[in-house]
């Protein structure tokens, strides 16, 4: 395989692709370390493998899933992350709830959505046009966006105050929850566009070489902008579906939703350094991350300490991402 | 026109120091008072030791995300080993544990090749993960309460102890940067890391170095506020970052590398030292001054992209 590859070598180096042992190790890799993390959650606890668990799981999936879909495009646009997302969580959640009274539920849901998507576009024309690195401009738009959000409620919690969008958002349709509902939408509108539309293929070339991609006429600073935009999106939908199931909604709602969103996207094999990748793998990524979290609450590992697996996942799948990628251009 | 723009842009922190200054003289009264000043520069002795890290790595082109984390745990660390070792032993062990977490940065940049920022932020959550897992969440208070009394001793009317040590590390940061062979290498590294390789300067080892060092001087930041304060908190230096990012970068020391100076963020940290003493004293809420330090932040690197001395004016966007 490598071999074959030896002749063009110059223009793999020009344009990265996925290398066949890359390939390899995230897909086959992920789907054991997946069995494993099942058997261990089996064997380990009688809580596992129980329908309400494994609800549990697949609801708090979608919440950060709908995160995970944005991040895909980040990533694959080769923008490193987006650190914005705790503040558009938090607009979501807390908007759509504080402004419920005033506008009803859904202008108020749509609303505070729409805002969010305003947060990525600062974040997006920051990165995109301006051409600021994404973590900075990112953690400097989340930092901002966090401080007006909570100045405009005064700093407070905020309460639901229409019980029944709760019950709508907590309920089921045809026997699946809302949440998952919609986070398949999302996940599904997110793999069509990556993967088939002119917009997707935008993204993979300009993470995997800009200025190829800009000699092509891609608009490359709208592509990028574009992928920051559809993570504020994300993030507000995310926020404002958790502030509707909790009805209510603090500032630091969303604090460690980026990192868990980071790690699966780069657990499911996406390289930091950008051009490849696919709204999938980011979905496995997070089912294997899921898994863990939930194997790990049931054996009493504290949500604070988790933190230290989730930096160690991301550590180690980018180091093997780094190591693979010379090894299969060298 | 351009030139008046460009002295103007490398001026600026003295600008905006100055503005800064004005500005908080006239809203808040007794500001200009020798115990205001001595109360601002203790707290952002705090703030400046990491940010002279901090300068160095941004010099090198690199960045670490983790010094608010390393922060925290150097002091808890510091602070959970006195009664088995001793208030000053222990501070050290608490230093030392940051050159430590410093090497594990570097390492992770150096080795494995992953981008400083990626790494840092998965260290920057691993270490804050340690933070918690040592404390169970809890503060924790330290032996000696004296200790803290003597720390915060004012000398010379204005000076506490680690205030000094901020004013004194960073003249010699400073003499370093201007004046030293290494010093000279550390900008080569950053600004061209081929060109640097080619005469003959490693930059891995420079970079490692400076990662050790940015981690030495967050663990000392840290293992100081924990024994001013008496307490070792897993919560510490939890929303410190960007506010030393702003720091460094109004003192003119570019994201992008290879361009820095000490004495640039010894003004930009008396700016945002002299700015939160003022919104504090003006009772604004803490997210207000969020918001604040967050606009500073990216307009600064707004200015820097956009307004760059030279010919040079209209290159690639970086990423």
């Amino acid at each position: 395989m490598t071999s074959a590859a030896d002749p063009k070598a110059p223009q793999a180096d020009r344009f990265r692709r996925e290398t066949p042992l890359a390939l390899l190790a995230t897909r086959g890799g992920l789907i054991l370390a997946i069995i494993g993390v099942l058997s261990f959650g089996v064997l380990s606890s009688p809580m596992f493998l129980t329908a309400g668990n494994l609800l549990n799981v697949l609801t708090n999936m979608s919440i950060i899933g709908i995160i995970v879909v944005g991040m895909t495009f980040v990533l694959v646009v080769g923008g490193l992350a987006d650190l914005s997302v705790p503040a558009t969580i938090a607009c979501g959640a807390i908007l759509s709830l504080a402004l419920q009274p005033m506008l009803g539920t859904v202008p108020a849901f749509v609303l505070a959505i729409t805002l969010a998507g305003l947060c990525g576009l600062v974040s997006g024309v920051l990165v995109g046009y301006v051409g600021i690195n994404p973590i900075i401009a990112t953690l400097g738009v989340g930092t901002i966006v966090l401080g007006i959000v909570q100045s405009l409620v005064g700093g407070v919690i905020v309460y639901g105050t229409n019980p029944a969008t709760a019950d709508f958002v907590k309920g089921r349709i045809f026997g699946i929850p809302v949440l998952v509902l919609i986070f398949a939408l999302v996940a599904i509108a997110g793999h069509l566009v990556l993967s088939r539309s002119y917009w997707g293929r935008w993204t993979t070339a300009t993470g995997g070489n800009p200025i190829a991609a800009e000699a092509s006429a891609v608009p490359v600073r709208a592509v990028r902008a574009g992928a920051f935009v559809l993570t504020g999106l994300c993030g507000g939908l995310s926020g404002a579906l958790l502030g509707l199931t909790l009805q209510s909604a603090r500032p630091l709602v969303g604090v460690g939703y980026e990192f868990s969103a980071i790690t699966a996207v780069v657990v499911g094999g996406i390289s930091i350094s950008g051009g490849a990748g696919s709204v999938p793998r980011a979905i496995i990524g997070l089912l294997f991350v899921q898994l863990l979290t939930n194997v790990m609450v049931l054996n009493g590992v504290r949500t604070p300490d988790q933190g230290f697996v989730l930096g160690l996942l991301i550590a180690a799948a980018v180091a093997l991402d780094m190591a693979l990628r010379r090894r299969g251009i060298a | 026109m351009l030139r008046s723009l460009e002295r103007l842009v490398r001026y600026r922190v003295v600008i905006i120091l100055a503005a800064t200054l004005i500005v908080a003289t006239l809203v808040v009264p007794g500001f200009l008072r020798l115990s205001t000043l001595a109360l601002g520069l203790d707290r952002g002795a705090s703030i400046g030791l990491i940010a002279i890290g901090m300068t160095v790595l941004l010099i090198a082109r690199q960045i670490d995300l983790s010094v608010g984390s390393i922060f925290g745990l150097c002091g808890i660390i510091a602070v959970m080993l006195q009664p088995s070792l001793g208030v000053w032993p222990a501070a050290a062990v608490g230093v030392l544990a940051g050159a430590v977490l410093g090497a594990i940065n570097g390492l992770l940049t150096v080795v494995f090749r992953i981008n400083s920022l990626v790494a840092t932020l998965a260290t920057m959550l691993a270490f804050r993960a340690i933070a918690h897992w040592l404390t169970e969440s809890q503060p924790v208070p330290g032996a000696d309460i004296m200790l803290s009394i003597t720390l915060s001793k004012v000398y010379l009317e204005i000076f506490t102890l680690r205030a000094l040590l901020f004013v004194g590390l960073i003249l010699c940061l400073h003499a370093w940067l201007t004046w030293t062979v290494a010093g000279r290498n550390l900008f080569a590294v950053g600004s061209n890391p081929e060109a640097a390789t080619a005469s003959g300067i490693s930059p891995d080892r420079t970079v490692l170095l400076s990662f050790i060092f940015a981690g030495v001087l967050a663990g000392m930041a840290g293992v100081l506020q924990s024994l001013t304060t008496n307490t070792g908190s897993p919560m510490f230096g939890s929303e410190i970052l960007v506010v030393i990012i702003a720091a460094v970068v109004v003192g003119g020391t570019r994201i992008e590398g290879g361009k820095g100076s000490a004495l640039g963020t010894l003004g930009g940290v008396l700016t945002i030292t002299a700015l939160t003493t003022a919104m504090e004293f003006q009772s604004i809420p803490a997210y207000v001054q969020q918001v604040v330090m967050g606009s500073i932040l990216i307009l600064l690197v707004v200015l820097d992209r956009t307004i760059r001395p030279g010919p040079q004016a209209k290159a690639a966007p970086a990423t």
